[in-house]
């Protein structure tokens, strides 16, 4: 019967919404995806797809794993401003060390030293906010100063070159035909999915949710909350190596734009910004979200002088979208 | 008077503000040690007015921050840097040289820093979007709106009246900008101690919910102070074209951490409802002589950030004990 | 008789100058119920949370299987077995029932994730306990968030169930429990007693207390006065404990006067919103109406409709106007003023000074527009005397003050502006005696001069000492309107407490 499907169809949507907030980001996927691909004049020739794919995934990688790293942070109740500037530290780091083939046991290192960094500034802003009990905003907007100047006085001037067998390889490594960037997205999808159903998953929706209750039934709350802003040090510093490969430079403001299309990316992935609601995959497809409509503009061949307006403006309807739906709501009401 | 024990037994505390010109005058003398520092009186006090002049902008700037800091709220104005480049802006375009336009285009700056703060107190009230982050997008399209209209392209010229104020000694040895920021200094110290918009300001900074109950508009408060913050910005904008005589699109961004860290240096409440404009006059004079003594030793502009950056870690540190920052 | 789990000897605590419990005495037996009574304010919450490691005591001893223990926090205790439930519940609203009672507890499959199924499986069987008692839209997947109260403090209780304590403390785990699910948590109670817990039940409905409990032990002020066994007692003897010496005092301020010949100035038809469920009354020009009942049946949520601070629908007629006030401001500019519950919160600018504070409503009257400082100084230095403040200076932080002088000044604030009618929202909580008997003084002053006041109190003496006529909330309405000789002690808490049993106080006192 119809109507039985109907309804099944139904539960399936309303489970989606309710369980993951996944429900309006996979919408505007789905609808972003179709413009841009409608967009495209050459859909129809062979291999269009699959190079617009490679090519957006790559250009995508970096954005997605800040998002990934802000919607961590947002679901524990907190807010990483310092995520762009730790980036851009990393990004500093690569360009000015990696500059030869011929060393790869010092270039690891180097991919090491940049992951150690955005752990540990990461657990620097988690010790301040969470161990000290201070306003994460403001916090990480001042840890992030001292972050973008370490970029700045590490290389004052854009400039480094990474070799060209490494952004290669950034660039068309595939692994069944799947490009290397849409794997690293799938296994962070996994590795999220594999903690989800953890203690530590569990731990950090309560922590979010409401701390103090979370407190008194045993989770250890200071704990979970400083583990958050280590994830997104790691996955920013993550986003930096990534970011180097695609550009194969350095750039002392590298991250600057990354830290506000984190928060926009996890908003268009239906992360509440008031913690405890929400879920990485759907941060993964806020951040596919947000370079589909960035691709759309582009392709829309708008004059150049209104990119700016129009990417800021962008940002700021997303961030206002929950607010007005909420005042439309009670306005109903 | 019935009450004899109420004898003034002040217990010896130091404000902040005292604090942060202490810390000044030190910092002063300090670079006078150094090499290419001053070595007499008049040196010393050419070095000091050049420093006040320079401390002046920032402390302009910092003076709508003061009000938006102190109503609270995780309360904070970061669309500020490019309004003062937006009011530099329309003044260098649209005066172009012409004295009569002084009052028309300074009112157009007001305006459109005003509407601006506007839409930012309208998103923090009504759309509960944090105040750093709207203010951060609305940063965004500022700047974005004046590429659009300028095309990248931009001349004009400022009024010679506006030169002579603010650029020029007015009298031998005192530049006039030094004039204009004492009025100013007076004007925020009298709307914040003797105006009820003050007292209501720090009421909403310290406690929301007490200061609704004692009849207090909080919302039409806070979307007010972010438009007053937001018309001085541009004013200062206005001001700061004033003494470089030529503006830019990113003219105003190097001013807007360090106008953030000097309220915060002048004892003014991160979390709100406490603080002074003295104390960001005193922070903003902290933070020129920390940038003139790194540039004289000729250290890197990087490096300012950080210790910037590390400065207002350590304040909110300390200052943090106090348990109304906490959550 | 028993053996004893766990049990505590005098108990002390203070918050601040505040002696919240002075000597908190009890014994928990395995296999018996025992009840905690006391009426407002007698120290039971205090008691139980510092058993349980939420409060840290000032003195005495706690005995746990024999040996002395003291729990620093809720997990210490905890873990030892030792669970509560609270009114203010310890839920998560964003997680489903299923997580929510086995959160940091959860089952987990052989490789280490969270068993899902196990977890829905086990809740539903918790849920069964409380069969047919539902809407069906409780399961182990829903949302808490979506669960209404009764159903939330189910779900709290069975968290506090599955993880087996060995000590079960319920505080006020009934009050928002309908009749059916109160037997359900019964029949839940016997099931661990016959499993040799400890329990202890605090509860303020009577009824309750001789179905479930086997002892009960009574708290008066802060003290231990009684233990009786259940089936020996009775609820006068109870209410008698609880009550002590007092039963029968009247008024000591004024003489009780009479209003009948007065027209009303405040008319309140049907107020209703989420805590009020339709309540009306009406009071006289310069009475002073007390507002009774157990805490959080409404009485101050009835006092913020009142000044403007909460939506709701009825009618409110003050000095012959109908009233719509959106905001606070509006119902202040038409004389009302309201003296709120928690000062720190909302009554007071902690950070800014005794000056700043007594101002806050009356900066308009000092617009010139630059604020006349001067007249501003000496208005406050004025209303300081009058209040007998005791402060530095009025530039002092109000933070310096003691609890007394800090209520003062909430009190000051709106004195300045000489109210017509004067809300008070319990307002000596937390106050030491001296600054009490002041306040009461004061209170008749204004009464004598015209001034309406309606006044909700958590304590029951200063009810029946102050007001001429005290209306009894429960449950978002108004259970009894007492007046004249209907205004006693044993009235207040009969009809506080719901009791049900046929004695004649109910009869006589319940108006028409």
């Amino acid at each position: 019967m119809p109507e039985q499907n109907k309804s099944k169809i139904a539960l399936w949507w309303r489970n989606l919404n309710v369980k993951h907030s996944l429900g309006l980001s996979l919408i505007l996927l789905v609808l972003t995806t179709v413009l841009y691909f409608a967009l495209q004049p050459n859909l129809f020739k062979s291999g269009t797809v699959s190079h617009l794919l490679t090519s957006n995934f790559r250009t995508w990688l970096p954005v997605i794993l800040v998002t990934v790293g802000q919607a961590i942070v947002i679901l524990g109740g907190g807010l990483d401003l310092s995520n762009g500037a730790i980036v851009s530290v990393g990004n500093v780091i690569l360009a000015l060390t990696v500059t030869t083939v011929d060393e790869p046991g010092k270039n690891i290192l180097m991919v090491l030293v940049v992951i150690a960094f955005g752990i540990a500034a990461g657990f620097l802003n988690g010790f301040f906010t969470a161990y000290l009990g201070l306003q994460p905003v403001i916090i990480t907007f001042a840890s992030s100063f001292v972050y973008s100047g370490l970029a700045l006085l590490l290389l004052p001037s854009p400039g480094g070159n990474i070799p060209r067998e490494y952004t290669t390889f950034y660039r068309s490594t595939q692994f069944l035909g799947i490009p290397l960037a849409l794997i690293v997205i799938v296994l962070i999808a996994l590795i999220w999915t594999f903690f989800r159903r953890r203690k530590y998953g569990q731990f950090l929706f309560a922590v979010g949710g409401n701390d103090k209750a979370a407190y008194t039934t045993g989770v250890p709350v200071t704990w979970v909350k400083i583990s958050t802003y280590v994830i997104s040090g790691f996955l920013a510093s993550l986003a930096a190596i990534s970011y180097t490969l695609l550009t194969g430079s350095g750039l002392s403001s590298s991250g600057d734009d990354m830290t506000l299309a984190s928060v926009t990316g996890a908003v268009l992935g239906g992360i509440s910004m008031s913690g405890g609601a929400g879920s990485v995959l759907g941060a993964i497809f806020g951040g596919i979200v947000l370079g589909n409509i960035r691709n759309i503009i582009s392709t829309l061949k708008l004059n150049s002088w209104w990119r700016t307006l129009v990417n800021a403006l962008l940002i700021v309807l997303v961030l206002a979208g929950p607010g007005l739906i909420n005042l439309l709501r009670r306005k109903k009401k | 008077m019935n009450d004899t024990n109420i004898q003034n037994k002040k217990r010896f505390t130091i404000s902040p503000p005292v604090t942060a010109l202490i810390i000044a005058l030190v910092l002063f003398l300090l670079s006078g040690l150094l090499p290419n520092g001053f070595n007499d009186w008049a040196s010393a006090l050419r070095q000091a007015m050049n420093i006040l002049r320079l401390a002046s902008f920032i402390a302009i700037i910092g003076a709508g921050q003061t009000l938006v800091i102190i109503s609270g709220g995780e309360g904070i104005d970061l669309s500020a840097g490019s309004l003062v480049s937006v009011g530099a802006l329309i003044t260098y375009i649209l005066i172009n040289g012409n004295n009569n336009l002084i009052l028309p285009v300074l009112l157009l700056v007001l305006l459109t820093g005003a509407f601006v703060g506007l839409l930012n107190g309208l998103g923090i009230m009504h759309l509960k979007i944090s105040p750093f982050v709207m203010t951060l997008g609305m940063s965004g399209v500022v700047q974005g709106t004046v590429i659009l209209l300028t095309k990248g392209y931009y001349d004009g010229k400022v009024a010679p009246i506006m030169t002579q104020i603010i650029a020029r000694d007015l009298v031998p040895g005192i530049p006039g900008m030094i004039f204009v920021w004492i009025i100013i200094g007076i004007l925020m110290t009298l709307l914040l101690e003797r105006t009820r918009y003050g007292k209501e300001l720090f009421a909403i900074g310290v406690n929301r919910v007490t200061a609704r109950l004692s009849g207090v508009r909080v919302t039409r408060m806070v979307v007010l102070t972010y438009v007053i913050a937001g018309a001085l910005a541009a004013f200062a904008g206005f001001l700061l074209v004033g003494y470089t005589q030529n503006a830019g699109p990113n003219l105003g961004n190097q001013y807007l951490f360090p106008s953030i860290i000097a309220v915060a240096i002048g004892g003014t409440q991160m979390s709100g409802g406490k603080g002074s404009y003295f104390g960001t006059i005193a922070g903003a004079i902290v933070i020129q002589l920390i940038t003139s003594l790194l540039t004289t030793m000729q250290l890197p502009q990087a490096l300012q950030q950080i210790i910037f950056g590390s400065l207002l870690l350590g304040i909110l540190v300390v200052y943090g004990r106090d348990k109304s920052l906490r959550a | 008789m028993k053996s004893i789990v766990l049990c505590t000897e005098n108990i002390e605590k203070r918050f601040g100058g505040v002696i919240a419990l002075k000597d908190g005495s009890i014994e928990i037996r395995p296999g018996e119920v025992l009840a905690l009574v006391g009426s407002n304010g007698s120290g039971k919450s205090t008691l139980t949370k510092v058993i349980t490691g939420v409060l840290s005591s000032d003195g005495g001893t706690i005995t746990y299987h024999d040996k002395p223990v003291s729990y620093s926090n809720p997990m210490a205790a905890q873990r030892a077995g030792i669970m509560a439930v609270y009114q203010e519940l310890s839920l998560i609203p964003s997680l489903t029932v299923a997580q929510n009672i086995w959160l940091a507890n959860e089952p987990k499959t052989r490789f280490g994730s969270i068993d899902s199924k196990t977890m829905n499986a086990e809740t539903a069987k918790l849920l069964t306990l409380f069969e047919g008692t539902f809407q069906p839209s409780l399961h182990p997947e829903a949302y808490v968030r979506d669960l209404p109260l009764d159903e939330r403090q189910i779900v709290e209780i069975l968290k506090a169930y599955s993880r087996k304590p060995e000590v079960l403390i319920l505080d006020e785990a009934t009050a928002s429990l309908d009749s059916k699910q109160v037997n359900c948590l019964f029949d839940l109670i016997q099931l661990l007693k016959s499993e040799d817990k400890g329990l202890v039940f605090v509860s303020h409905r009577m009824d309750e207390i001789f179905r479930i409990a086997d002892r009960a032990v009574i708290l008066r002020n802060g003290k231990t006065v009684g233990e009786v066994l259940i089936a020996d007692s009775n609820e006068d003897e109870i209410v008698h404990l609880m009550v002590g010496s007092n039963v029968g005092l009247t008024r000591e301020l004024g003489g009780r006067m009479t209003f009948s010949a007065q027209e009303s100035v405040l008319i309140v038809e049907d107020l209703e919103n989420e805590q009020l469920n339709g309540v009306s009354f009406n009071i006289k020009q310069g009475e002073l109406v007390g507002i009774g009942g157990l805490r959080g049946q409404g009485q101050s949520s009835l006092l913020h409709t009142l000044f403007g601070n909460s939506h709701y629908t009825g009618k409110i007629t003050l000095f012959d106007e109908t009233l719509s006030f959106d905001h606070p401001k509006e119902a202040i500019e038409h004389g009302v003023a309201l003296i709120p519950g928690d000062r720190a919160t909302e009554g007071l600018l902690l950070l800014r000074s005794i000056f700043e504070n007594f101002h806050l409503p009356n900066w308009a009257k000092y617009c010139r527009p630059l604020l006349k400082m001067k007249s501003a100084h000496s208005d406050a230095e004025e209303m300081g005397k009058q209040l007998n403040l005791i402060m530095e200076s009025l530039d002092a932080p109000v933070s310096s003050l003691s609890g007394g002088n800090a209520q003062k000044v909430v009190i000051g604030k709106w004195l300045l502006r000489e109210p017509k009618l004067l809300l008070l929202d319990d307002p000596t909580k937390g106050v030491d005696v001296g600054t009490k008997s002041e306040f009461y003084k004061l209170l008749v002053k204004l009464q004598e001069n015209g001034t309406t006041i309606l006044f909700y109190s958590s304590d029951e003496q200063e009810l029946l000492d102050l007001c001429e006529r005290v209306l009894v909330m429960q449950d978002g309405k108004v259970k009894a309107d007492l007046s004249g000789d209907n205004l006693t002690e044993a009235n207040l808490v009969f009809h506080s407490m719901g009791a049900t049993n046929n004695n004649n106080h109910h009869e006589e006192s319940t108006h028409a």
